[in-house]
């Protein structure tokens, strides 16, 4: 290529760049005349990252050993019942840890979306529902379910006998050998391993992290390098649509539940009990924070399970999901009814209050924006990505090395 | 400190504590004297300050005129008006002494205003009793 040949190329593709990030703006840049109490609001949707966190009642979260042997299991299908399902199958990296289809795919079509796993291991409840109080426990629910991977506690004791790798890092992290241990044990501690992989997936900061940091230490320069569009629709998720309430701090979500009218038939006849099943699946399940599998029962990651509280208004509850990554994870809703971004601000825009639980959330009221103030929030949501997530790969992995028994060890 | 000593004095007795000292015993960052009908509550958080988007426990005090028995706490809530729903967690209640009380599990989920409510016991044949306070957390 010539050099302005290339020149052209690196300038289109540095233009591409910015068109992505909503940086091509006609508008000079700036910084909006947000309000001391604006800016405060703002502030609370950081700092990113957030202090580490680690899987409740998991002894395994944060060992490196543990998360290698977690990241050799998520990617492998052997681990269902006719093994062509990975964990890895649903939650593809490339399309933010979710699958891109409104409903999961597994052995057949389920009844909600995918959740994307990206900061998983920051959220209090996991799956719509919030049936799992742990990201361990929230792991054996695909492993286990007839219309997902299916698989049993003894063929996967089996298959991971009968992989070398696997055994050996069995070994290292469990200190036995996994054809030795009892099989309900080695499907909890698979669901731990894996558990301890998916905790290592934190997004990188982004845009918005960046334009929230440079208000804080008041460094106008760099906080005009955020779009004009996305500033605007900030300022429309902060104040007038209320977003920040339910999608508040640093992960945009207070990680509880909500109706927000979107229908919870899941077929003609049939509903999607949300929060209220999750309860009633919590409080029914074995492997919760105050069982026995728990490596930590009786801590202060189970008091949420000790304390919570099931209301008649839980009934087409949904999790309210954090919005990082956000427009990495279409379609979106626990259903994926709502292909786009756009699609959601419009949900939001002109939803019908009736649809709403009498006794739910009375703060939802149809937001009712014009083009120009949907296109905002959209333009917005778009910064709360980070940039390297779509193009996330699993880390190299050294071969197994099988621990050598000591002197006078058997 | 003269007031802190007198308060351990009659809840050691068994009386309920005295209404001069309530509370007194209690953390004083955060600390909130309420009163009604007669009856003094005192709460402080643990840690300070009441929290967003993480379980947070009261140490409760409840007090009133000297001699007279303090009324029992029976639960300890929360809820947002302008929401009009409550917290999704139930908070449990210890008795740790005459008068006093630990409430733990309690969980503020969404920033706003929001209502603490204590129910304490009535007199015989009377209703429950409700002392609210109403905070602010961002």
């Amino acid at each position: 290529m010539n050099r302005p040949g290339r020149w052209w190329a690196h300038a289109t593709a540095l233009l591409a760049a910015l068109a992505m990030t909503g940086a091509v703006s006609a508008e000079p840049p700036a910084v909006l005349d947000f309000t001391p109490d604006e800016r405060a609001r703002i502030l609370r949707h950081g700092p990113w990252p957030p202090p580490p966190a680690l899987d409740a009642g998991n002894a395994l979260a944060g060992r490196p050993e543990a998360i290698a042997l977690g990241q050799r299991l998520f990617f492998d299908a052997r681990l269902s019942a006719d093994g062509r399902l990975a964990c890895a199958s649903c939650h593809r990296p490339a399309q933010g840890f979710a699958d891109g289809l409104p409903r999961g795919v597994g052995r057949s079509v389920l009844a909600r979306n995918t959740p994307a796993l990206w900061n998983a291991v920051h959220e209090r409840w996991l799956g719509w529902d919030g049936a799992a109080d742990s990201l361990w426990s929230q792991h054996l629910q695909p492993l286990r379910a007839a219309s997902e991977m299916a698989a049993s506690a003894a063929q996967v004791r089996a298959r991971l006998a009968g992989d070398g790798d696997l055994a050996c890092r069995w070994q290292q992290v469990f200190a036995g050998k996994v054809d030795a241990d009892d099989a309900e044990r080695v499907l909890v501690g698979t669901a731990k391993a894996i558990a301890a992989f998916v905790g290592t997936l934190v997004s990188a900061r982004t845009p918005f992290d960046e334009f929230r940091d440079a208000l804080a230490r008041g460094d106008t320069i760099a906080a005009a390098r955020y779009p004009l569009p996305a500033q605007r629709g900030l300022r429309l998720f902060i104040g007038t649509g209320q977003c920040s309430t339910c999608h508040v701090g640093p992960r945009f979500s207070h990680g509880e539940f909500g109706d927000i009218g979107v229908p919870f038939f899941v077929r003609p006849g049939v509903v999607d009990p949300g929060r209220h099943g999750g309860i009633a699946a919590l409080r029914a399940s074995a492997f919760n924070l105050l069982s026995r599998w728990s490596d930590d029962p009786a801590g202060e990651a189970a008091l949420k399970t000790r304390h919570v509280q099931a209301e008649q208004r839980n009934f087409g509850e949904f999790k309210v999901p954090g919005l990082r990554n956000v427009a990495l994870t279409a379609p979106y809703m626990h259903n994926g009814s709502l292909p786009t971004l756009d699609a959601v601000v419009r949900h939001y825009d002109q939803m019908d209050p009736d649809r709403v639980h009498a006794d739910g959330e009375q703060i939802l009221r149809p937001l009712r924006l014009n083009e120009g103030q949907r296109a905002d929030l959209v333009a917005f949501l778009g910064t709360l990505s980070d940039p390297g997530a779509g193009t996330w790969r699993p880390a190299a992995l050294a071969p197994c090395a099988r621990p050598k028994a000591g002197p006078g060890k058997p | 400190m003269k007031r802190l000593g007198c308060a351990l004095v009659l809840g050691a007795a068994g009386v309920g504590t005295a209404w001069a000292a309530c509370g007194d015993s209690l953390p004083a960052a955060g600390r909130q004297l309420l009163e009604r009908g007669g009856v003094q509550l005192v709460y402080a958080p643990q840690g300070g300050s009441v929290p967003l988007g993480r379980h947070f426990a009261l140490d409760i005090e409840v007090c009133t005129a000297a001699g007279s028995p303090a009324p029992a706490l029976l639960r300890v809530d929360a809820d947002m008006p302008a929401h009009r729903h409550g917290m999704n967690y139930r908070s449990t209640l210890r008795t740790l002494a005459p008068g006093r009380y630990l409430a733990e599990g309690l969980m503020w989920h969404m920033p706003g205003r929001w209502r603490l409510i204590f129910e304490l016991a009535g007199p015989p044949g009377q209703p429950v009793q409700r002392i609210t306070h109403e905070l602010v957390v961002e």
